[in-house]
């Protein structure tokens, strides 16, 4: 049985459900601002699960979200968000760059090497 | 917090068992958002699904549900929505299930125009049974009942659906979920039988073999044989060899609705009005 987190596990603007992610690069892909990236994980059945490195970065604009087929990854509610007194970061050329490194490395974090 | 789709889901079910990246999913949480949108109750909404990765739609969604015989989903649905003209009935169904073996039942639901909803998951091949060609597989495609390639024409769902006669028809892909949300919410409202087919991923039945080997090759496959149908329109019909148009391609809210017919003739049965002659159509033939 899965388990949902829709909870905000203490005011990060995108957390994850690792007991439900597949590992299909779908939700790096989408992302504009390189928040998030794969990282290699012996465990899991495609031998990589979703990490978030950039949780700065995050802009809120909720793509990974809707196109997450697995209920896996979920982004903080703009509005709860800022009554918490946390905000949204803007779209930088930085990330937008960080993006198009991540993808050139087959979506592996920056930090891993090579394509899985 | 998040959207909470746990309320409309059965959750001894999760995780889905589709493949990692599979746009059922992506599909599965758009329907859920588009019913909780419209704000109705999970009793009066019923999900028919037939045969095909596609038929696990009902197993997952806590609504009234029926997994029925591969491609009667449409005969099923209009049993159930004869006898309970005021609820929301959802078919889905994938191109295998829609277009080959329940084609019959597909154009003669269109041909009725009952006020039910078909989502036909097009993912381009069988993929529960491991890629043999579909009605709806693109030419020249590796398939294992057509190695040394596919030959078969494809079918068009939305011309189909227009021709046999359904009132509201559109096409969406799964690449744009919010856009998806909105055109299945106009789907589910308009009166009359609602054709919805949403193009999906099957990277690993249709792509591995097709040079598509991960989830994002395959969905940018669909992204460059998708346009926009205003941008389609003004195209001209060469460049619109290979291409499938996008949004809403047909809504006709004038079209006669099979249940209203059907409460007539229970009107006749009960004496309530004389039989039914030519001259309460507008349209005879």
């Amino acid at each position: 049985m899965g388990t949902f987190e829709t909870q905000n596990p203490g005011n990060q603007p995108v957390w994850v459900n690792t007991n439900n992610c597949k590992a299909c690069d779908i939700c790096v892909s989408v992302c504009p601002a390189g928040v998030l990236g794969m990282k290699y994980e012996s465990t899991s059945t495609l031998g990589a699960m979703i990490s978030i490195d950039h949780p700065e970065s995050c802009i809120g604009c909720n793509e990974c979200e809707l196109t997450c087929p697995d209920f896996a990854i979920y982004v903080a509610d703009k509005k709860e968000f800022k009554e918490a007194g946390y905000s949204f970061a803007k779209l930088t050329d930085d990330a937008k760059k960080r993006q198009e490194a991540i993808i050139a490395n087959g979506y592996m974090s920056l930090d891993q090497e090579g394509v899985k | 917090m998040a959207f909470n789709y746990d309320k409309y889901l059965r959750l001894e079910k999760m995780p889905t068992l589709w493949c990692w990246g599979c746009g059922d999913g992506v599909i599965l949480k758009a329907f859920i958002r588009a019913i909780d949108k419209m704000g109705i109750s999970q009793d009066d909404v019923c999900v028919v699904s037939g045969i095909g990765c596609s038929g696990r739609f009902s197993s997952y969604v806590d609504f009234n549900t029926v997994h029925t015989t591969h491609g009667r989903t449409t005969a099923y649905a209009t049993g159930i929505k004869l006898m309970n003209p005021d609820k929301l009935v959802v078919c889905v169904a994938g191109d295998g299930d829609a277009l080959a073996i329940g084609g019959n039942h597909t154009i003669h639901a269109c041909r009725r125009n009952i006020d039910m909803t078909m989502i036909v998951i097009n993912n381009f091949i069988y993929g529960l049974t491991n890629s043999q060609t579909s009605p709806t597989t693109p030419k020249g495609m590796w398939t294992v009942s057509q190695k040394a390639g596919n030959i078969d024409p494809t079918f068009d769902t939305c011309d189909l659906a227009i021709a046999s006669g359904a009132s509201f028809v559109a096409r969406e892909s799964m690449l744009d979920p919010k856009k998806l949300e909105k055109v299945m919410i106009k789907a589910m409202e308009h009166r009359g039988f609602s054709m919805m087919e949403v193009l999906s991923n099957c990277h690993i039945n249709l792509g591995r073999k097709n040079k598509m080997v991960s989830a994002m090759e395959n969905l940018e496959w669909i992204d460059n044989i998708t346009v926009a149908k205003k941008k389609y329109d003004a195209m001209t019909p060469e460049e619109q060899l290979n291409l499938l148009p996008t949004g809403i391609l047909k809504q006709d809210t004038e079209a006669d609705e099979y249940c209203d017919m059907y409460a007539e003739i229970q009107k006749v049965h009960q004496g309530q009005r004389g039989k039914i002659t030519q001259d309460d159509f507008e349209k005879k033939i």
